[in-house]
């Protein structure tokens, strides 16, 4: 425990800190570019020099380790100078563009060159002039404005795990770039953004959208996957135009997927505003009056048992309640929140589950994939096991398909078979975990994976008083919401399947689909079906009646992640047109069916969530869940998993009507190389 | 004495036939005023008048969509979008002043950091409806290219104070 | 039919046009008046006043006229129509009947009464009765302020007013307004007039006035600073017109009664040729002119007064100094018949 003087303020680290962390602990502001408390340190910006008494020459206190009895002054006249020389230096290259850069309004550089600059330039020659690199459709580069700090390189090196990022050249002649001109393949490229303490790397669809302080910022949840990512939006009026990852160490420390960050134009395109009813098979506009109306009187007419309802991925716990009472009051027990039919039921809230939580992935020694790929269900749950790999002592083995994966991966075989094959590892590791994906639940014999799985987990010592390796890793944000809520067949109800079944034959002749657009939407029959959604996808192409809802970005809904942490979306703008809440809608609609719900606000319908549902009260929390028996054991069927998404950028409804998305995925297929900028220098504007 | 003196003063009204003498002298001098739309005032090469938005001698337009006159713009009167122009230049799409709001301070001026928009010396751009008021960016850019050549000269005579 | 004719036909045509050889012109002064005001102003205040319209702006007071015609009449929904109506209507018919009375050269008079002052104090007086029904007819608390001010001003005023004239009366001997002229001729011309001995009352009566026609400094019952506009504040287009000319004929009238009573009418100032070639109307109206010069440079000049201060100088200067002055003329006037033994 080194003890050292910051200021005249002493403090007290931990082994290993570095002078800057002691300087940060003492409460005192030292500027940095190139430090980043997640990265490696480079030590190569200069920028965080500092007086320590008896140096001969200003520290870099980022690459220093803290000493006992360290004296260090971060506002002596030698510190500042040193600041003021270095800032000058690194003035000195860079293009004073600020009025034209992105990153104008929340740059570092900025604020910094502000703060400890000159308040004027002495240099009189040219600036040097460096080539726009082409790092794909999401990142764009304006490489004069370089500073040379190694962030990103160091990102894409350790965190993201594609190692396509470095620095050629030496001195003035130093260029960032990607060896050869193509775009970066991670998941995790839009942080490289957030990550350049410059304008140098700057999001390319924001380019030119705003500016900071025009934008309202709401905290709030994604949910176009299941981990949960904690993000702020950033709107003006009507638009959200960014999401920005906000720190959550338990979920997504500070980054944030390509999709939560970028598919967000999706939001604006393809909305449903209007409801429609389906007049001689073609969709008329009509007045949520009639809409409604006419959803009541069918649902009137029509006995509950021939009536079913299915909710999607992006669908929040709020609507999922409201429709479960609604389709209740009528006497229907066919309703299921697992459009691809995974073999998950509620009974045992540890059975569908990441128990060990994200952040508890740090703690494990041996993880076993049972047909996942996280690389693309869940960007952040890779980005953690490839934390936890690079700590050393750490083993991946899968079970499935070849995985392209950012850690080394022991491939075990394809098919269920091969899920015993590793046992021994698991049995010698001190924090064992297994992964079960939707590969290989969303399987006719799931259900038997899933009991082999769990006493997979329970002879390898992952269920333990103080561990629970078992993991489940979703992919639809609404799913784990669902389950909680338990919408799922109730007695003698149908699921997904037997809906499917039911609607060919002509037994379901009312079928309310809550955004689920994923089901095979051909299977549905004559049956009248009812979508409630934001986006015209696959379901409201089939659907006799459109009831347009909002998006996660426009209204307030708790979302429950793949750990069983509920968290609180928040509106940032308001849905689009006539189209509602979707609680709301469903509200309204139990009204003029004669089935009043017994909620009038959104307070008064989460009293009723939470007085069921106790766990979702836990908000922001995990709430530990008991062992118990899941799973069914039965006959598995040999053949190999299929890893649910193929598409990474186009999972849901929203990613599916992005540009943005679109043009990611034609790149990563190889269709478009990306846009490139045509080796432009100097600024372009 | 200073009674009788006070007394016989306000017995004949002297303060009164002095002020009334002062306004008589007064209409025998010449007018100050000038005979407006015939006689105009001199204008400083400073002022704030009817605003403008400049093109460089290329005819490139000179503004780069920094939004800096709408963040300090006090009556919010600035609107401003902007995305990449095909060349890839940062441009706005729109550029809009509410002239009904703006309070003529000049901020916008003071923020520009490529004298694009400027307040020119034209002050006479009364209109007949409140609509024609709220300029877009074709008008702004209009009154730059009818106004160059004062806005330039101006621009140049105040530049040694700046 | 020819003594029908004869008797009444001819002489309705003759008074009718009698009338309008007064009412036009007297129309036009106000007019001109207006201009003239606007003008005077501005060279106190080295401005140029109006000069777009026509030459040297002239043809101002025509284009303000018809801009006020062609302007929407508003009535107020809580207003009492037809006294609203009625006030401005009232107020301009008794700036023009008290013209009536008013010679404007030796034997040309309209009605050449007897009691032609008291007639003329009488026809004055009615005037707040205009500015009293505007202001309870507008409903508006600003109208009714300016008209209870305006009440209370004027009948302050009138009384010393009244002991002016009868000071007057009494040097003249007649309550015929021809007769007062006259009896002001004299060989000094204009050092004859009232105004030189009766100096004080002059001023006194000059001041009564300008409150008597609401005129700056005594304009408190317009009163912008405080009563917006005053009595007619509701007022717009032809009834605000009405008000407007009533107001602006009523100064004339005083401008003329000023100059019967103190400046001796249509005499020359100078009582010996070539000036008493000139004909007696274009003295009067160079009198009234000047009076009315007078009401603009004072206008020119002071700043309202304060409600408290105007009564005070009404009631406890202007009173007991046009009495006292009265029983000095009373008393002097008898001393001098006593001693020069000329008795009646």
């Amino acid at each position: 425990m080194p003890k050292l003087t910051v200021n005249g303020i002493e403090v007290e680290t931990p082994p290993g800190a570095t002078v800057l962390q002691a300087c940060q602990m003492a409460g005192v502001e030292v500027p940095h570019f190139c430090f980043h408390e997640r990265l490696a340190i480079a030590g190569n910006c200069r920028m965080c020099l500092v007086e320590q008494e008896k140096a001969s020459k200003p520290v870099a206190s980022c690459a220093m380790p803290a000493a006992d009895g360290m004296v260090i002054h971060t506002d002596s006249d030698k510190a500042k100078k040193a600041r003021k020389g270095v800032m000058e230096f690194l003035l000195i290259n860079h293009p004073l563009d600020c009025p034209i850069c992105d990153q104008g309004g929340e740059c570092d550089l900025q604020d910094q060159a502000m703060a400890y600059g000159f308040d004027r330039g002495r240099f009189e020659e040219n600036k040097r002039a460096v080539k726009d690199k082409e790092l794909g459709p999401l990142v764009k580069t304006s490489m004069n404005r370089c500073i040379h700090c190694t962030r990103c390189i160091r990102f894409a090196t350790e965190i993201a795990g594609v190692e396509e990022m470095g620095a050629t050249g030496r001195g003035e002649s130093m260029e960032i770039g990607t060896y050869v001109e193509k775009a970066l393949t991670s998941e995790l490229s839009g942080n490289l953004v957030d990550v350049c303490p410059v304008g140098a790397l700057t999001s390319k669809p924001f380019a030119f959208v705003a500016r900071p302080w025009e934008m309202k910022k709401i905290e709030s949840v994604d949910a176009l996957d299941a981990v949960g990512s904690n993000i702020r939006i950033d709107a003006r009026g009507s638009q959200v135009l960014r999401v920005l990852p906000r720190l959550n160490e338990d979920i997504n420390e500070e980054w944030i997927s390509d999709k939560t960050r970028f598919a967000i134009d999706g939001l604006s395109r393809r909305r449903l505003d209007r409801p429609f009813i389906r007049k001689d098979g073609k969709l008329v506009e009509v007045s949520w009056q009639d809409a409604l109306e006419t959803v009541a009187s069918m649902m009137k007419r029509i006995p509950g048992e021939r009536m079913a309802a299915v909710a999607g991925d992006l669908v929040d716990v709020e609507a999922m309640y409201a429709l479960k009472a609604l389709m209740g009051s009528f006497g229907s027990g066919n309703i299921d929140c697992r459009p691809v039919g995974v073999a998950l039921d509620p009974s045992v809230r540890a059975g569908y589950l990441f128990n060990t939580t994200i952040a508890g992935i740090e703690q494990a020694d041996a993880c076993l994939l049972v047909g996942t790929n996280p690389r693309y269900e869940a960007a952040l749950v890779n980005a953690r096991i490839r934390k936890r790999y690079l700590k050393t002592g750490f083993k991946v083995a899968a079970v499935g398909p070849k995985l392209d994966a950012t850690f080394p991966v022991e491939q075990l075989g394809e098919g269920p078979e091969a899920i015993d094959r590793w046992t021994e590892t698991l049995k010698a590791a001190k924090n064992p975990m297994v992964i079960i994906g939707q590969g290989a639940l969303a399987r006719p014999d799931g259900a038997a994976i899933l009991a082999r799985v769990r006493k997979l987990a329970e002879e390898t010592g992952m269920i333990r008083e103080d561990w629970n390796g078992f993991n489940v890793l979703h992919t639809a944000a609404a799913q784990v919401g669902g389950l909680d809520l338990g919408f799922v067949p109730g007695k003698g109800g149908r699921d997904t399947a037997a809906i499917l079944k039911g609607c060919e034959a002509g037994e379901i002749e009312l079928v309310y689909l809550l955004g689920a657009d994923e089901i095979d939407t051909s299977r549905l029959g004559k049956a009248f079906v009812v979508y409630q959604g934001h986006h015209g996808d696959a379901g409201a192409k089939r659907a006799d009646v459109i009831l347009p809802g909002a998006a996660y970005t426009e209204k307030d809904a708790i979302y429950v992640n793949t750990e069983g942490r509920p968290q609180l979306a928040r509106r940032a703008v308001f849905p689009p047109g006539d189209a509602r809440e979707d609680w709301k809608i469903l509200r309204a609609l139990s009204d003029m069916a004669g089935k009043k719900l017994p909620f009038d606000s959104l307070p008064q319908l989460r009293k009723q969530i939470v007085e069921a549902h106790p766990v979702i009260g836990a908000v922001d929390a995990v709430t530990p869940a008991a062992w118990g028996n899941f799973g069914k054991e039965g006959p598995v069927d040999p053949a190999a998993f299929v890893y649910p998404i193929e598409d990474f950028y186009r999972t849901d409804a929203i990613g599916r009507a992005s540009p943005t998305m679109a043009e990611c995925a034609a790149v990563k297929a190889g269709v478009a190389p990306g846009t490139p900028m045509g080796g432009k220098t100097g600024t372009h504007g | 004495m200073a009674f009788l003196d006070r007394g016989a003063r306000s017995l004949l009204l002297s303060e009164l036939v002095s002020g009334l003498a002062l306004t008589f002298r007064h209409m025998f001098r010449p007018a100050v005023t000038l005979n407006y739309p015939y006689e105009k005032g001199p204008i400083s090469p400073r002022f704030r008048g009817e605003h403008a938005l400049r093109r460089y001698a290329s005819g490139e337009e000179r503004c780069i969509a920094c939004k800096l006159c709408e963040a300090v713009c006090p009556a919010l009167a600035i609107t401003i979008e902007a995305e990449p122009r095909d060349d890839g230049s940062r441009r706005t799409t729109r550029y809009d002043i509410d002239m009904t709001k703006c309070i003529y301070c000049g901020f916008c001026q003071e923020a520009c950091p490529v004298d694009a928009i400027v307040e020119g010396p034209n002050f006479e751009f009364a209109t007949e409806t409140r609509e024609e008021l709220f300029y877009n960016k074709d008008k702004l850019l209009s009154n730059g290219d009818r106004w160059e050549a004062e806005i330039a000269n101006n621009l140049a005579l105040d530049a040694p104070y700046r | 039919m020819a003594n029908l004719l004869n008797n009444y036909l001819l002489p309705l045509i003759i008074i009718v046009l009698e009338i309008l050889a007064i009412v036009v012109p007297l129309l036009v002064a106000v007019a001109y008046l207006t201009y003239f005001e606007r003008k005077v102003l501005a060279a106190a205040q080295l401005r140029k006043g109006p000069n777009v319209v026509g030459p040297f702006g002239l043809l101002q007071p025509l284009a303000d006229g018809l801009k006020l015609m062609m302007k929407e009449t508003v009535i107020p929904s809580g207003a009492n129509r037809v006294v609203f109506i009625a006030a401005p209507i009232l107020t301009f018919t008794l700036s023009l009947i008290a013209w009536a009375v008013i010679p404007i050269q030796a034997g040309v008079v309209l009605a050449d009464i007897n009691v032609g002052i008291l007639y003329l104090f009488a026809i004055s007086s009615l005037g707040v009765y205009g500015i009293i029904m505007a202001g309870w007819s507008s409903n508006s608390k600003y109208a009714f302020l300016g008209a209870l001010r305006s009440a209370a001003q004027m009948v302050s005023y009138e009384v010393s007013m009244g002991f002016v004239i009868v000071t007057v009366l009494l040097c003249a001997g007649s309550l015929n307004l021809s007769a007062i002229v006259n009896s002001q001729a004299g060989s000094y011309g204009l050092l004859n007039w009232y105004w030189l001995p009766l100096l004080p009352m002059f001023v006194v009566f000059f001041i009564s006035v300008l409150a008597e026609t609401n005129r700056s400094p005594f304009d408190l019952p317009e009163g912008e600073s405080e009563l917006v506009a005053g009595f007619f504040v509701e007022y717009s287009a032809m009834t605000f017109a009405l008000f407007f000319l009533g107001e602006y004929g009523n100064m004339i009238l005083m401008s003329a009664m000023t100059s019967i009573l103190f400046l001796g009418g249509w005499l020359s100032p100078l009582p010996f040729a070539p000036f008493t070639w000139i004909p007696g109307f274009v003295w009067l109206f160079a009198k009234i002119a000047f009076v009315l010069f007078c009401f603009l440079w004072v206008r020119a000049t002071f700043p309202r007064f304060r409600y408290d201060q105007l009564m005070r100088l009404g009631w406890k200067v202007f009173l007991p100094l046009s009495l006292g002055w009265l029983v000095l003329t009373a008393g002097v006037l008898t001393a001098i018949r006593t001693w020069s033994g000329t008795g009646g």
